[in-house]
């Protein structure tokens, strides 16, 4: 329990450093940033829409006055209001985020899903036929951004076979199997890649872990194949698998940005590279914040999973 | 250091071909036809034109420059930086360390694409962005492989004698510590490279990173994407290229860890080749429990067949005690192993046969070995830290060992499992069933593994070095466990060990290992008292002894298990050798019934 209570203080101090980032990022850059934001292609622009946007960002005040104002703002849920259409940025990322995290959620799902049990299957039979399949696939898989797998998906189930939507999204309310059918493409294009990422790693842990005296003693004891395999190999092997997920949460969280993109998958994405475009720097800074609180709930849930598996963690 | 050549390769002709864009006689990257939007491959274009009417090919190549310039200066630059700042920081340690890397971490709260996105955001898309976004985002990872490597490099002797020479601190890092981590820097360069490769046309791809009509692949697939209804070709090229770059690097990443980290040499199958094994021979069985005869035991290396254990023959009669000893490599826990069916993987059994209760044990099927281990043969690992997983409470783990045997519910076997670490001594045993292995002490987890080997009331433990891991007095309380357990069950103990006061303690019958073969056999009294080998009896000149005589060291070491003697294989470390012992294979002789010794000259010992 104090362990919990440890890892989440430094959670919200992490989540405290993106905040400040997140707030110098416009101040770090040398000269004034409403006009740097303002700026397309080396022409100047006109000093009373620069004006107006360093009142409309309250850049005109004290820099320690903004930081304070912008930090009791985030405390209150406050993200600003976007300058292209006036709206409330944090409203318009609570509509877009549960779509982010389904699309997140089934991804992992898929990965572990597929990587766990292949990978064990690999190992199990060591340069046997599928082992040596699946090795070599995976290295493809790994060298295929999401992006470039995401279109050729597009091309291939959409504009070729007719199977699915070229993208787009419909409520699950609305239609259980369309809003499925629709997610199953994206969560595919993120899915994969991780998969294979969970398969190598499976398959290096199940070989190390079956190698381990605790399995001998095991095998010493009587106990059945299977039953090892679970127990014993599996349960173990998990660890590694674990902490290898967690190192590619970033490239997850990346990766569904770009595959929001290709498929029109309403969700934080596509806000976000509209407002990158636009130069929308509250809705920029909203949503690249909203992510990157993502990102370290995701690891603390990690850690915390890590806590469950391994009995260790808990007391180190 | 031996680097695979294929991928090298690969990435040279790739890279050769960005740098050699401007030589290849190409079309103009960006000069548009228009009236030729989307033509099909001619000759003229080998790979068509693009919606622009610009030449495919020369585009795909061009926009090998873009990308591999942003990606290799980004992480050149990040390089710089971060091994810098993790050499300096690992060399200077204190204020400067914390400072340095805590500042660097910082990058590591944000996924790498949000960061990037942020950035260009306020500075705008462009190349420029992109090479000092990248850079930021991969100086953490260099920082901290530069910084482990000093770490363990400045401790070095090495390391210490510039700085007793009085080399300046700049010099040291410069000339001492950078060389020894360059590996570990070169393959995170590599894998930055690869990493921007893609984190550059995904930018692109998305219109925020290379700024058209700068050729890029990433923005030649989006752009593709609104046409590939009627050109999907045009999707395809910039595909592949940016695939098959992404794979060459990837495949340089591996070359690369390979080469400076060799793994450990591929180990065989696990197929046992039993139709290698001899027929067993009948054996007579009395009261005798175990008899072995003739065990070989292989590993294949890739030098060849070594044989560790060689025609090792044993009895052991019910309840009675026989001690193996030896010092390392002289085969006996892989003889103990072997006994057990669980010898590692890469060894397996070339000669011998087990008569264990009516059964061959060398040549039982893998089901028939499940019924008999934990249940009538048991053993006991000389480390129970790895031995127990670490996963599970040792209640759990002891339970496992009577339902694996026994058709009892979970809460009879838990119930058995705590009366089970009563009888091995442990105090509180129904709160200790619920503890994990890593809260417990060493003593107490051998004594779980007691616990586990004695479940299911087994004939014979194999216990191996049971104590070797053990303080001298926990030693003490876990060898008169043993002996208790005997007295009340009456299994018999195969108990190996190196350490000769334990043996004389515990054992009825010594049986002495060299090189993988017995040398010496008989009761415990008679071989410690008069040796009728001369291994043997410098084992017992080097044990501590009470009249205070100080230990005599055999001089030489076990001849590794590849080597093949003509004679005697502990001639060479003999001190009363003489020429017939190594040119003669030396014959176990059974001196008095019970008694062998495998000493040519043990009449005038």
């Amino acid at each position: 329990m104090i362990w919990f209570l440890r890892r989440l203080a430094i959670s919200v101090g992490l989540v405290w450093v993106v905040a400040t980032i997140v707030f110098m990022a416009i101040h770090l850059v040398p000269g004034d940033p409403a006009e740097l934001l303002l700026s397309q292609g080396g022409v100047a622009p006109d000093p009373a829409a620069v004006a107006e946007l360093r009142t409309q960002l309250g850049l005109d005040r004290p820099i320690l006055t903004q930081y304070a104002d912008s930090m009791t703002r985030l405390l209150r849920g406050d993200l600003g209001r976007s300058l292209q259409d006036d709206t409330s940025v944090a409203q318009e990322i609570g509509r877009r985020l549960p779509r982010t995290l389904e699309l997140i959620g089934a991804a992992m799902l898929l990965a572990i899903g597929l990587g766990v049990p292949s990978g064990a299957a690999a190992a199990m039979r060591r340069g046997g036929l599928w082992d040596r399949l699946a090795t070599g696939l995976s290295g493809v898989l790994l060298s295929v951004p999401v992006f470039v797998l995401g279109t050729v998906m597009v091309f291939i189930f959409a504009q070729r076979l007719h199977w699915v939507p070229a993208g787009g999204y419909v409520a699950f309310t609305q239609s259980p199997g369309l809003h499925l059918l629709l997610l199953s493409m994206p969560a595919a294009a993120i899915g994969v890649g991780l998969a294979a990422v969970v398969f190598r790693m499976s398959r290096t842990a199940v070989l190390d872990v079956a190698g381990r005296d605790f399995v001998r003693t095991a095998r010493a004891k009587g106990v059945a194949p299977g039953r090892i395999m679970r127990h014993h190999v599996l349960r173990n092997a998990l660890l590694p698998v674990v902490t290898i997920v967690a190192l590619h949460l970033g490239s997850l969280l990346g990766g569904t940005v770009l595959v929001e993109y290709v498929f029109n998958w309403p969700g934080l994405s596509g806000l976000l590279v509209s407002a990158v475009v636009a130069r929308d720097y509250p809705e920029v800074v909203g949503v690249v914040f909203t992510i990157s609180v993502l990102f370290v709930a995701l690891n603390l849930l990690v850690d915390v999973l890590y806590a469950v598996l391994d009995p260790r963690v808990r007391y180190g | 250091m031996k680097l695979a050549r294929g991928p090298v390769i690969a990435v040279a002709v790739i890279a050769g071909l960005a740098l050699a864009a401007p030589l290849l006689g190409l079309p103009d990257p960006i000069r548009m036809d228009v009236a030729h939007r989307m033509a099909q491959p001619s000759w003229q274009h080998p790979l068509g034109l693009d919606e622009f009417g610009r030449d495919e090919l020369s585009r795909i190549v061009w926009g090998a420059r873009a990308s591999l310039a942003v990606a290799f200066a980004a992480s050149l630059i990040a390089g710089l930086v971060g091994t810098s700042i993790g050499v300096v920081g690992g060399f200077l340690r204190g204020i400067v360390e914390l400072t340095l890397l805590r500042a660097v971490d910082v990058v590591l709260c944000f996924p790498p694409l949000l960061l990037a996105l942020l950035v260009v955001t306020v500075l705008g898309p462009g190349a420029g962005t992109l090479i000092l976004v990248l850079s930021v985002l991969y100086v953490p990872g260099f920082a901290r492989v530069a910084y482990a490597g000093t770490l363990s490099v400045r401790a070095q002797d090495y390391v210490e004698a510039m700085r007793a020479l009085g080399a300046t601190r700049p010099r040291i890092m410069l000339r001492t510590i950078l060389p020894n981590i360059i590996g570990p820097v070169l393959v995170q360069l590599s894998l930055a490279a690869a990493a921007a490769i893609v984190l550059e046309s995904g930018l692109s791809f998305l219109g925020l990173g290379v700024v058209p009509p700068t050729p890029s692949w990433g923005l030649a697939i989006g752009a593709a994407r609104a046409t590939m209804d009627q050109a999907p070709l045009l999707l395809l090229w910039p595909c592949l290229a940016l695939t098959a770059t992404i794979l060459a690097m990837n495949a340089l990443c591996d070359a690369l860890r390979d080469a400076l980290e060799p793994h450990a040499a591929p180990r065989t199958t696990g197929q046992r080749l039993r139709d290698l094994l001899t027929p067993g021979r009948a054996v007579p069985s009395g009261d005798r429990l175990l008899e072995l005869r003739g065990l070989t035991v292989a590993i294949e290396t890739p030098q060849g067949t070594v044989r560790p254990v060689r025609e090792v023959s044993l009895t052991v009669a019910e309840g009675e005690t026989l001690a193996i000893v030896g010092e390392s490599g002289s085969g006996k826990t892989l003889t103990g192993l072997a006994l057990l069916g669980l010898l590692p993987e890469a060894a397996r059994v070339l000669t011998g046969s087990a008569r264990f209760d009516g059964a061959d044990l060398l040549r039982l099927g893998e089901t028939s070995w499940r019924g008999l281990r934990g249940d009538a043969l048991a053993m006991v690992f000389q480390d129970p830290m790895s031995s127990l997983n670490p996963l599970h409470r040792v209640g759990a783990q002891i339970a496992e060992a009577i339902t694996s045997h026994n058709n009892v519910s979970a809460a009879e076997a838990a119930a058995r499992a705590v009366a089970l670490l009563r009888e091995v001594g442990i105090p509180d045993p129904a709160r200790r069933a619920r503890a994990f292995p890593h809260e417990m002490s060493g003593g107490m987890r051998q004594r779980v593994m007691i616990a586990m080997a004695i479940a299911n009331g087994p004939r014979l433990v194999v216990a191996d070095e049971p104590t070797a891991s053990l303080d001298v007095t926990i030693q003490a309380q876990v060898l008169d466990l043993l002996a208790e357990l005997k007295q009340q069950s009456g299994l018999a103990l195969i108990f190996i060990s190196h350490s000769l006061p334990v043996v004389a303690e515990i054992a009825d019958r010594v049986a002495v290992m060299y090189a993988g073969e017995i040398v010496e056999e008989g009761p415990v009294d008679a071989v410690f008292g008069a040796p009728l080998h001369p291994y043997t009896a410098g084992l017992i000149a080097s044990a501590p002894s009470e009249d205070g005589k100080p230990p005599q060291a055999i001089g030489g070491t076990v001849p590794s298990p590849e080597i093949v003697l003509p004679g005697c294989r502990f001639a060479p470390r003999c001190s009363r050798r003489i020429d017939r012992c190594e040119s003669e294979p030396a014959a176990m002789v059974e001196v008095t019934p019970g008694r062998r010794s495998r000493c040519l000259r043990w009449a005038e010992l």
